[in-house]
């Protein structure tokens, strides 16, 4: 099982880029796929320890190499898929 | 009823299970102080699982600080402590 | 799951931001399509919680602790209550508890959440992207005074840094210091001194 996710004390990531003055989002899509995670959680659909489980399964390239929420895209996907909603 | 009280020594278990848990890697197998006991919380090692809130199990969580030195097994250079909030069945009485 | 463009950039260049926002669009459309939830209503919620995001409870919070130390020793017992007090929305907070961690003279408190990005969105707003970087939540567990260097901060050798990993369903914020020199300050003014950085303890408030 990986744990990819599990990095605490880990090294080679290097140092930390930061962004002034930010936005909550950069692309409208970002604020869509949080509050589509905050619907289907209140609906019931998956709970938050679950959301949390997807996104530590995804295979280890794709955690490292994927923006934040396109993680919580793809987890939410695979969610939905898994409990039979899709397609 | 917590099985910890603020001021005991406890032992992270030595490794993590398979699945899902909210132990990092890095406070595995490391001794700590509990800080603060929070009240009972379902176990999200269950709840990843789908497991409903009725049937699922709840345990006390607790704030657990560790000194930088234990955690990182090097003497600490400069004062550090790590807290982390830990279901008890990650947690082991510490006799010493 | 289908493939994802490989990139460097931390927010995708326009292609990939382009290809997300339709595969985003097409997933909220099959929803659509199988009535879970509407199109309308997500961008309804989109955009009422972008209003919201502007909210200066955290700031707010501080500069009522700096002013009123009883209220200082309620906010440090129990924060979820002194939300309240204050008159800050508690509509979500009812799964969450707050704790505020007090930087002082000998202590100085950040927080992370190593295993993904648990942070006080309720309060603070969405986290900022390094929050939520593998740097950060590898580094500063182990190596927290060299990460304040980065964002420009240097501790006394003596102060113990504190470093709370959000584990659970507790979420934290660091009360800051109050700066030397305001005394004389209306608790608005001092609350525009509380920036996002010194609520999470990337950095320390400074007098205007």
């Amino acid at each position: 099982m990986p744990s990819t996710h599990d990095v605490g004390g880990a090294s080679g990531f290097g140092p930390i880029v930061r962004e002034g003055g930010e936005p909550a989002f950069h692309h409208e899509w970002e604020a869509r796929v949080f509050v589509l995670n905050r619907r289907l959680l209140e609906l019931g659909f998956y709970n938050l320890d679950e959301f949390r489980f997807a996104i530590e399964r995804l295979p280890p390239e794709r955690y490292l190499g994927s923006t934040y929420y396109e993680k919580w895209f793809l987890a939410i996907e695979w969610l939905l898929a898994e409990k039979g909603v899709l397609p | 009823m917590a099985r910890f009280a603020p001021g005991d020594r406890v032992r992270t278990r030595a490794a993590n299970p398979q699945g899902h848990t909210r132990l990092p890697r890095y406070l595995c197998n490391r001794t700590g102080t509990i800080e603060a006991v929070h009240g009972i919380y379902p176990l999200p090692d269950e709840r990843a699982l789908g497991m409903a809130l009725e049937s699922c199990t709840k345990e006390a969580l607790y704030t657990v600080i560790f000194e930088g030195g234990e955690v990182w097994r090097e003497r600490a250079i400069e004062p550090l402590s790590v807290s982390a909030d830990l279901w008890e069945s990650y947690l082991a009485a510490e006799r010493a | 799951m289908s493939d994802l463009d490989d990139h460097d950039h931390d927010h995708g260049g326009h292609e990939e931001s382009a290809s997300m926002a339709s595969r985003v669009g097409a997933l909220v459309a099959k929803l659509e399509s199988k009535g879970v939830l509407s199109e309308a209503e997500l961008d309804r919620a989109v955009e009422v919680f972008l209003e919201g995001t502007g909210q200066a409870g955290g700031p707010a919070l501080v500069a009522h602790a700096w002013v009123d130390p009883a209220f200082r020793a309620r906010l440090l017992a129990n924060a979820n209550a002194a939300l309240d007090e204050l008159g800050i929305d508690m509509t979500h907070w009812v799964n969450v508890k707050l704790r505020a961690v007090e930087n002082t003279e000998r202590v100085h408190n950040i927080i992370v959440c190593t295993l993904c990005s648990c942070y006080p969105v309720a309060l603070l707003g969405p986290s900022p992207t390094w929050y939520k970087s593998l740097p950060y939540r590898s580094r500063v567990v182990r190596e927290p005074r060299a990460v304040l260097a980065e964002f420009g901060l240097k501790l006394d050798p003596q102060i113990e840094v504190r470093v709370w990993d959000s584990t659970a369903e507790l979420r934290y914020v660091v009360i800051p210091r109050r700066p030397e020199g305001t005394d004389g300050l209306a608790e608005a003014d001092l609350a525009a001194l509380v920036t996002r950085d010194a609520l999470i303890g990337t950095a320390v408030c400074a007098a205007p």
